[in-house]
C-alpha cells in the first residue's frame, strides 16, 4: 500500500503546480469543454474526423486579436477540471521531470502567453483565411476570333475552351484549349481553372447558353473572368482527410492523369445478371468510359481465370502494361470469386513497391472492412471510397513536395520509420503509453462498482513526425494500424505541420477477429465484441488507441462515436509528453541524429577510425540528418549548429536541451544525483547541464532540496530509483573487489 | 499471325489457353493498351512481339522467369536461322512459313530441355542464355590449326569444334560471328542426331538475315563435330573427302581433349577442395567454361550436381552479372555501380563469390564452411591461375 501513500503525500504539491502554471497549460486545454469541440464533426454512423493545424504564417496577425477573445479561452479552460484531477495520478511518474519543466515555463511565461494569443486567434481565423478572395484572372476574347469546333459546340466557337461542370452540378471548369486558343490563355489560364464571370455576370451550369446568347449580340468583346482552385500546386492531405463525400474534381482529374484505378469485379454468376456492368461493383475514378482499367478488365479477368486453371502457376500477382507511354503495374487481389485491381505508375512506383504497396492496401482495406467482398458491397459506401482511395494515391504520389521528381522511396514502403531512443527516455514515454492503457480509474469516482467501462485499451503507439517511437500493439495490428495512418496521409500531415488538434474515430476490424471466424476450433478466443481505433494527434506526435469493447467491457450497440472521456486521456497523455518537453528533446535528436543505427564504414571501427570520426564531427559543422525530421526540428536544427553558443544562456533554457541529447534524462534525474552526492558521495562528473544559466542552478537547488525531501521519504518505500542506484553501486563496487582480488591472486 | 511454340513440359496446353494468351494481348492493343508480362509467384507470362508479324508467348517458373526475356529473343533467332528474316516479316503464305518453321523445332525444343536443370539426361545443359559454354582444353591451339586448314579447304569462311556440346575450338575468324550465332551453330550441332555429314541452309540473324549461307556439319568422333559456313561450291561429297584429308591426323589430340570433360579445366589447375563449382566467363569472348566435376576423387557430397548448376545459374543472373555491364544485353539504363568487381552470397547451405579480374569474371559455389575472407582469396588465386596459365587458350 505504499503505493497509496505515494499518491497521497504527492497530490497537494502536484495540485499547487497546476495552480501557479495554469496560464501555461491553458494553451493545451483552451480547446476542453464540457461539450468537446468535435462534437459536431461526429458522422452518422459514429466516425469521426477532426483536424485543426496550427498556422504559421498566421502567427504575425496576432496584434489584431481582440483580447476578448483571449478571455473566452481562459474561461472555458477553467470549467474543466479533469485534466488536473488526471494529471495528479501522472505526476508521479514524471514529478522530477516535472518540476523542471514548470520552473522553464516560469521563466518563458511571459514567450507562452503571447504564443497563446497567437495559436487561439489562429485557430479563429482559420475560416475566414481559407475563404479569402481567391485569385482570378480575366481575359478578354476578341470577337472576329472565330475558332473552329468539331463538336460544334458554342463555347469552343466563342471562346475557344471547352468546359466541364464540376461535380457540384453548377461550377464550370476549363477542360481543354483549341491550338488556335492556347495563344490568348498562355500560362494565365489552366486545365481545371473555375470560370466565374462572362461579361461581369456570374455564369454556371444553368445560365451558360443564356449568356452565350447575350454575348453574341453585344458587340463588345467578351471578357471572361477566370478563377484559379484552391491551392493549386498541393492537393490538401487536411482537407482529403476531413471531405466525407466531396469527390475533388481536380484531383480525380490528377489520378485519372497518373493511370491510378482501382476496380472491383464480382465473377458471381448471380451477379452478373442483375447488374449491368458485368460484374463491376466498384470502379475508381469514374466516368467508366474513362478508366483504361475498366475498359480493358476482361483481359485481366481472363488471366486471372486462366492462369491457376490451365496453366499450373499460381494466381497472377502484377501484370505490366503500356498505356499511352506509361509504364502501368496492374496489381491482382483475389478474393473469394472476386478480383480487385489496383494500378500504380511505374514513374512513382516500381513493380516491387506496387506489390508492396497493394498488399497494404487490402490489409488496411480488411481493417477497416473486415473483408473486401464487405468493403465493396458495402450500401452507400462509394463516396467513402473515393475519397479513401483519392487520399491513397495522393499521399503515395505526392507524400511530400519533392516527391513528384522522385519514385516513392524503398524505405517508405517496407516498414514504418522508427527512432531508438536512449533506454531512459524510452522508458518514460513507455510509462506514460502503458498508464494510458492500463486505465487504472480508481481515483475517478467512489462507486466503481457501479460504473462498467466502455473500452478495454488493447495497445497503443506513438509517432513523432511520422516516425514510429513506441508500440504496445500486436505486431500485425501495428502494420495495418501503420498502414490506416501512413496512407491516409496522418503521418504525412503530422510531420508538414504542427497539429493543433487531431482526432480520428473508427470502427475497425483486427486482425484476429477477422481471422478467427474463419477457424473456430482454437481454445483462446477473443471476446465478440467491436474494436474501435483512435488517432489522437497534437503538434508532430500521433497517438494512435486500438480499443475493445466487448469481454468485460460494457456492450457496444449501434452507432457509437467517440467518447470524450477516451478522448481526452488519450489527449492528456500527449500534452504529458509536451509537459516533459519531450517534444524538443525529439526535434534535436532526430536532427542531431547522432546515433546512427548502422555503421557504414567498417574501419570506423577500430581504434583508430574512431579517433578519425571524432576529429570529422568535430570539423563538419553541419551533420546531414539522415532521418526524415519535420520542417520546424530542421529550422531548429539549422538555429542549433549556426548559434547553440548564443542559446545557452539566453532565457530559452529548453533550447540548451542541445547541448547533449543524453540531457533530457540527465535532467530527469536530476533531483536524484543531487541526492546521490549529498548521501553517497560518489563523485561524478558534471554534464552539460553545468552549462545552463545561473538562474536556473538556483532553481534547481530549490529543486534539488524539494527532491531530496522527496527522496528521503521514499526511501523507506522498497524499489525506488534511489534504492536502485544504490544497490547498482553496491554490486559495481562488489564486483570491483572481486576483481582486485582476483588479480591479486594472480599476481 | 500466331504461331504456337511450347517447351515439352508445357505441350499438354490446351488450345483454347493458348488463344486465350493471345486474345489478352490482342484486346488490350484494342484499347490502346500494351500487355508487356504478367508476374506469378516465382514466375512470369511474357508476351514479345517481333517485326509485328510474330507474338511469342513465354511462360516460366523457378528462377528462369529472370532471363525469359532473353529465351524469347533466343528463340526468335532459331527461327530466323531456319527460314529468314525477310520470310518471317512479309509471311506471303502463313501455311508455308508454319510448314518452314517445323525445321527449327527440334532446336528450340533442345534448347528449352537444356535450360531445365532437372534434365539430367540432356547432353548440353544450357547455363546461360547469353553465353557460349564451352571448355579449356590444351590442344585448343593446335586444333585452331587445323580448322583454319579446313576452312580454306572446303573455302569456307568460319569453322569450329564441338566437343559434348561445348564449344572446344574455333577457326581464328569465328569471333566475327555474334555470339548469339555462335550458340545457334552448336545448337545446330548437338540437333544433328548423330549424321554423319549434313548441310543446312542457314540465316545468320545478326549478320546476313535475308541471304543464306550452308552450314556443314560433319561428325567426327561420338559426341564430336565440326562445322564450317560456307558458300555453296564444294559438293558435299567433296567434302567428305576434304574432312577425311584434313582431320584423319587429329584423332589422337581430339581424344585427348575429349578427356578434359567433364572436368572442363586441363589437370594443371587445380582446386581448393571447399570449392564445389565454379563458372567463367571470359567477357569480351562471351564465352563460359562450368565446372562441378573438379576433384577426381569427390563423391556426392550432399549437393546434387544440378541443384550446384541451378544455384551458381541464378547467381550469376541475378546477382553476378552485374559486375560485367558490358555483357548486357537488354538496353535498359540502369545506373550500375561502376568499378565494382565483387559480390557474394552467403546461405546456410553454400556460398556463392565472384570476382572480376579485367576479362575474367569467376564465379565459385563454395561449401557453407569456408569463411567470407578465405572464399576471397581463393577466388582470387583462381583467377590467377587461370590468367597465367600456359595451356588456357580461350
Amino acid at each position: 500500500m505504499s503505493n497509496f501513500k505515494g499518491v497521497n503525500y504527492d497530490s497537494p504539491c502536484d495540485t499547487d503546480d497546476d495552480w501557479t502554471d495554469s496560464s501555461d497549460d491553458s494553451k493545451y486545454s483552451d480547446s476542453a469543454s464540457s461539450v468537446p469541440e468535435w462534437d459536431s464533426d461526429v458522422e452518422e454512423n459514429g466516425e469521426l474526423v477532426f483536424i485543426r493545424i496550427k498556422r504559421r504564417k498566421e502567427k504575425c496577425n496576432e496584434n489584431k486579436a481582440p483580447l476578448l477573445e483571449n478571455c473566452e479561452t481562459f474561461k472555458l479552460r477553467n470549467n474543466f477540471k479533469r485534466t488536473s484531477t488526471r494529471r495528479s495520478t501522472k505526476g508521479k511518474i514524471f514529478k522530477v521531470l516535472k518540476g523542471q519543466s514548470s520552473k522553464n515555463k516560469a521563466q518563458s511565461k511571459k514567450k507562452d502567453l503571447e504564443n497563446i494569443r497567437a495559436t487561439s486567434t489562429a485557430t479563429l481565423n482559420t475560416n475566414e483565411l481559407t475563404e479569402n478572395p481567391k485569385e482570378s484572372v480575366i481575359i478578354q476574347v476578341s470577337r472576329n476570333m472565330i475558332f473552329s469546333s468539331e463538336k460544334n459546340c458554342q463555347i469552343e466557337k466563342l471562346f475557344g475552351i471547352s468546359l466541364e461542370t464540376h461535380s457540384d452540378g453548377k461550377s464550370l471548369i476549363v477542360a481543354d484549349f483549341l491550338t488556335e486558343a492556347m495563344p490568348i490563355y498562355g500560362s494565365k489560364v489552366k486545365k481545371g481553372y473555375y470560370l466565374t464571370k462572362v461579361n461581369g455576370i456570374e455564369v454556371n451550369s444553368y445560365n451558360i447558353n443564356n449568356i452565350l446568347q447575350r454575348v453574341y449580340e453585344e458587340p463588345n468583346n467578351p471578357k471572361l473572368q477566370f478563377q484559379m482552385p484552391e491551392e493549386s500546386s498541393l492537393i490538401s492531405l487536411e482537407r482529403l482527410l476531413k471531405s466525407k463525400n466531396l469527390l475533388e474534381n481536380k484531383s480525380t482529374q490528377l489520378l485519372k492523369d497518373f493511370s491510378c484505378s482501382v476496380l472491383y469485379i464480382s465473377c458471381n454468376d448471380i451477379e452478373n445478371t442483375r447488374n449491368d456492368d458485368k460484374g463491376v461493383i466498384y470502379c475508381y475514378p469514374r466516368p467508366f468510359s474513362q478508366n483504361f482499367l475498366y475498359n480493358t478488365r476482361g483481359a485481366y479477368l481472363t488471366l486471372n481465370h486462366l492462369a491457376p486453371k490451365s496453366l499450373g502457376t499460381s494466381e497472377p500477382t502484377c501484370s505490366t502494361v503500356l498505356h499511352n507511354d506509361n509504364l502501368i503495374h496492374v496489381n491482382y487481389t483475389s478474393h473469394c470469386n472476386d478480383l480487385l485491381l489496383i494500378t500504380f505508375p511505374n514513374k512513382y512506383i516500381d513493380a516491387f513497391s506496387s506489390k508492396k504497396v497493394n498488399a497494404d492496401i487490402v490489409k488496411l482495406l480488411e481493417f477497416l472492412y473486415g473483408s473486401l467482398k464487405t468493403c465493396f458491397t458495402k450500401p452507400n459506401n462509394v463516396d467513402r471510397l473515393d475519397s479513401l482511395f483519392c487520399r491513397i494515391f495522393v499521399t503515395l504520389l505526392f507524400n511530400n513536395e519533392q516527391a513528384s521528381a522522385s519514385d516513392v522511396h524503398f524505405e517508405d514502403i517496407l516498414a514504418a520509420y522508427s527512432v531508438t531512443l536512449p533506454l531512459e527516455v524510452r522508458v518514460q514515454v513507455d510509462d506514460a503509453i502503458t498508464e494510458l492503457e492500463a486505465a487504472d480509474y480508481r481515483e475517478w469516482t467512489d462507486d466503481f462498482e457501479n460504473f462498467q467501462r466502455l473500452y478495454t485499451v488493447i495497445g497503443s503507439c506513438l509517432y513523432y513526425s511520422g516516425h514510429l517511437l513506441s508500440s504496445h500493439l500486436q505486431d500485425e495490428d501495428l502494420k495495418e494500424i501503420n498502414a490506416f495512418l501512413k496512407l491516409n496521409g496522418v503521418l504525412a500531415l503530422s510531420t508538414d505541420n504542427e497539429l493543433e488538434k487531431l482526432v480520428m474515430w473508427k470502427e475497425v476490424f483486427i486482425h484476429e477477429h477477422r481471422k478467427q471466424s474463419k477457424n473456430d476450433g482454437q481454445d483462446y478466443r477473443i471476446p465478440d465484441g467491436r474494436w474501435f481505433l483512435l488517432v489522437v494527434g497534437k503538434g508532430h506526435f500521433i497517438l494512435a488507441t486500438l480499443m475493445e469493447a466487448g469481454g468485460c467491457t460494457e456492450d457496444a450497440v449501434g452507432v457509437t462515436p467517440p467518447s470524450p472521456f477516451y478522448v481526452e486521456e488519450c489527449e492528456s497523455c500527449l500534452e504529458l509528453f509536451y509537459e516533459v518537453s519531450l517534444d524538443k528533446y525529439l526535434a534535436s535528436w532526430l536532427s542531431s541524429n547522432t546515433h546512427p543505427q548502422i555503421e557504414t564504414t567498417p574501419e570506423r571501427l577500430t581504434k583508430y577510425g574512431k579517433k578519425m570520426k571524432e576529429m570529422n564531427s568535430f570539423r563538419a559543422d553541419t551533420l546531414r540528418p539522415t532521418l526524415r525530421t519535420s520542417k520546424s526540428s530542421a529550422d531548429l536544427k539549422k538555429r542549433h549548429s549556426s548559434s547553440e553558443q548564443i542559446y545557452m544562456g539566453s532565457s530559452l533554457s529548453d533550447n540548451s536541451n542541445y547541448g547533449s541529447h543524453h540531457n533530457l534524462y540527465s535532467q530527469w534525474y536530476h533531483g536524484t544525483q543531487k541526492y546521490r552526492h549529498s548521501s553517497l558521495d560518489v563523485s561524478h562528473s558534471e554534464d552539460s547541464n553545468s552549462l545552463k544559466s545561473n538562474s536556473e542552478i538556483s532553481d534547481d537547488r530549490v529543486q534539488g532540496r524539494r527532491a531530496d525531501r522527496e527522496q528521503r521519504n521514499r526511501r523507506d518505500s522498497s524499489g525506488s530509483d534511489s534504492d536502485w542506484d544504490r544497490q547498482e553501486k553496491h554490486v559495481l563496487t562488489l564486483l570491483q573487489n572481486i576483481l582486485i582480488h582476483l588479480c591479486s591472486e594472480r599476481w | 499471325m500466331r504461331i504456337t511454340l511450347l517447351g515439352k513440359n508445357v505441350r499438354n496446353v490446351q488450345f483454347s489457353t493458348i488463344a486465350s494468351l493471345h486474345g489478352i494481348n490482342m484486346f488490350t492493343k484494342c484499347h490502346n493498351l500494351t500487355m508487356l508480362n504478367t508476374l506469378v509467384d516465382n514466375g512470369k507470362i511474357l508476351w514479345k512481339e517481333y517485326c509485328k508479324s510474330v507474338t511469342l508467348i513465354g511462360i516460366a517458373t523457378g528462377g528462369l522467369e529472370c532471363d525469359l526475356e532473353l529465351l524469347l529473343a533466343s528463340i526468335h533467332d532459331v527461327m530466323i536461322f531456319c527460314i529468314g528474316k525477310k520470310e518471317l516479316e512479309t509471311l506471303k503464305n502463313v501455311d508455308q512459313t508454319k510448314r518452314d518453321l517445323r525445321q527449327c523445332y527440334p532446336l528450340i525444343d533442345y534448347l528449352l530441355e537444356s535450360l531445365d536443370p532437372n534434365a539430367i539426361s540432356s547432353p548440353l545443359p544450357t547455363l546461360v542464355l547469353d553465353l557460349v559454354q564451352s571448355f579449356l582444353c590444351p590442344q585448343a591451339q593446335q586444333l585452331q590449326q587445323a580448322l583454319d586448314n579446313y576452312a580454306e579447304s572446303v573455302t569456307g569462311r568460319w569453322a569450329c569444334l564441338s566437343i559434348h556440346g561445348h564449344l572446344v575450338a574455333t577457326s581464328s575468324d569465328f569471333d566475327e560471328l555474334n555470339p548469339r550465332e555462335a550458340r545457334l551453330m552448336l545448337l545446330l550441332a548437338a540437333s544433328q542426331d548423330g549424321a554423319p555429314l549434313r548441310e543446312t541452309p542457314v540465316y545468320l540473324p545478326h549478320m546476313s538475315p535475308n541471304v543464306a549461307f550452308r552450314a556443314v556439319t560433319c561428325k567426327l568422333l561420338s559426341d564430336v563435330y565440326i562445322l564450317v559456313v560456307c558458300g555453296a561450291t564444294p559438293p558435299l561429297s567433296q567434302i567428305d573427302e576434304i574432312v577425311l584429308l584434313c582431320w584423319e591426323g587429329y584423332a589422337q589430340v581430339i581424344k585427348e581433349a575429349k578427356l578434359i570433360h567433364p572436368r572442363n579445366f586441363p589437370m594443371s589447375i587445380t582446386f581448393e577442395p571447399c570449392v564445389l563449382a565454379i563458372l567463367v566467363i571470359n567477357i569480351p569472348k562471351r564465352r563460359c567454361v562450368f565446372s562441378r566435376h573438379l576433384h577426381p576423387t569427390q563423391k556426392g557430397r550432399g549437393m546434387s550436381g544440378s541443384h550446384r548448376l541451378d544455384i551458381l545459374r541464378t547467381f550469376y543472373i541475378t546477382t553476378a552479372r552485374d559486375l560485367a555491364p558490358e555483357l548486357r544485353i537488354d538496353d535498359q539504363e540502369r545506373d550500375y555501380l561502376a568499378g565494382l568487381t565483387e559480390t557474394y552470397w552467403c546461405s546456410e547451405y553454400h556460398k556463392c563469390h565472384a570476382q572480376r579480374m579485367r576479362n575474367l569474371l569467376c564465379c565459385v559455389l563454395y561449401t557453407s564452411t569456408v569463411h567470407n575472407h578465405t572464399m576471397r582469396s581463393i577466388t582470387n588465386q583462381i583467377l590467377q591461375d587461370l590468367s597465367s596459365n600456359k595451356e588456357i587458350y580461350w
